[in-house]
């Protein structure tokens, strides 16, 4: 495809993908996993969730660590400008009209309902993504023993999620570099 | 000069924000409020408010919010392009090397471990909307018939949310 073209189509995917993404974070895996893994096939459903993982134990908000990511292995440095600006600028437009011509819309109850509606769309989202990945992985003793132990990290100890994912990343090293290093003789 | 204050105290703020937007909440606080003072606690809570329900990352729609209030149209420019800023570089090392880092049993053996972890995350945001927003049984039944409707359907994700967020205004 023409570079020009790629770099606007860029653009215009993760202006969408900005537009439409409250709540920031995890609300935004659904429609990304739609656009860009299923509908455009940027990156594999694997290589998303790894992404992923990498921008939760990197500074930055999800949204823009993705988007240049996938800016990037795309169409280079250009790529990763457009495509981080692209998920932005939608925010940056919106917040811009609301401190300027909207002062009390967060207290309008239409408004609130609105939100609340839509959160019940994003909660739904979210777990059929938490159904979706469970079905990519096996189920044997270490992955579930180690979801068991994330659970209880976050829900009763109340660990940061950072370092209850350092953890599991951990315990991958300690119990699963033996199997790779042989996969890859 | 108010200006690079500015790019340069969101790129502090961005640096040091893991985990998405909520998490900053604390930072910001401690230093567009107490320290600085560049906006009252009053104005802060509001921001909060507002940037959590509109799209967008919710440091981006801070940023935007507080820089816009400081010093206008760039004021707000600035301010979101700081705090992009740190990801936008550490993830573009990232990106240089990740073909050779795949190929590492490392980082295969990390990722493996990384995992399971992810559906647990997946579950506890559920858990933080929820609690926070959910405060009758009506939501609850919302989202589990937008879920079984997103299981057989599998409808554009966006449309999903917008049928939603329309019915809540008359219903919920």
């Amino acid at each position: 495809m023409n570079k020009k073209i790629k770099v606007l189509e860029l653009f215009g995917i993760f202006f969408y993908v900005g537009l439409f993404t409250l709540g920031g974070g995890y609300a935004m895996i659904p429609l990304m996993k739609q656009e860009l893994v299923e509908k455009h096939k940027y990156i594999s459903y694997d290589d998303f969730i790894e992404v992923f993982a990498i921008s939760q134990t990197t500074p930055g908000p999800i949204a823009i660590n993705i988007a240049t990511f996938i800016g990037f292995t795309e169409s280079g440095i250009l790529g990763s400008i457009t495509a981080t600006s692209g998920v932005i600028l939608p925010s940056l437009i919106i917040i811009l009209c609301i401190s300027m011509f909207f002062k009390g819309i967060a207290g309008n109850i239409f408004v609130h309902k609105f939100f609340l509606g839509i959160l019940t769309g994003v909660v739904a989202e979210i777990a059929y993504i938490a159904v979706d990945v469970s079905k990519k992985i096996k189920l044997d003793f270490f992955n579930v023993s180690l979801f068991v132990l994330s659970l209880i990290e976050i829900f009763i100890i109340k660990i940061n999620p950072i370092y209850v994912l350092l953890i599991g990343g951990f315990l991958g090293i300690l119990f699963k570099t033996k199997e790779f290093k042989s996969a890859s003789h | 000069m108010l200006l690079i204050k500015i790019y340069l105290e969101f790129f502090k703020i961005g640096a040091v924000t893991f985990g998405g937007g909520q998490a900053m909440i604390p930072i910001l606080q401690r230093e567009l409020v107490t320290n600085l003072h560049w906006i009252t606690m009053k104005n802060f809570l509001y921001f909060v408010s507002i940037a959590a329900t509109t799209p967008g990352p919710v440091s981006v729609n801070m940023a935007t919010f507080i820089g816009y209030k400081v010093n206008g149209i760039m004021g707000a420019i600035v301010s979101t392009a700081g705090v992009a800023s740190p990801s936008f570089i550490l993830i573009l090392v990232i990106a240089l090397s990740i073909k050779k880092l795949q190929k590492h049993p490392l980082y295969r053996a990390f990722m493996a471990g990384v995992k399971p972890v992810i559906i647990a995350l997946l579950i506890s945001a559920i858990y933080i909307i929820a609690s926070k927003s959910f405060h009758n049984a009506l939501p609850y039944i919302f989202a589990s018939i937008a879920f079984v409707i997103f299981i057989k359907f599998k409808p554009n994700a966006v449309l999903l949310l917008l049928v939603m967020g329309t019915i809540g205004i008359f219903l919920l």
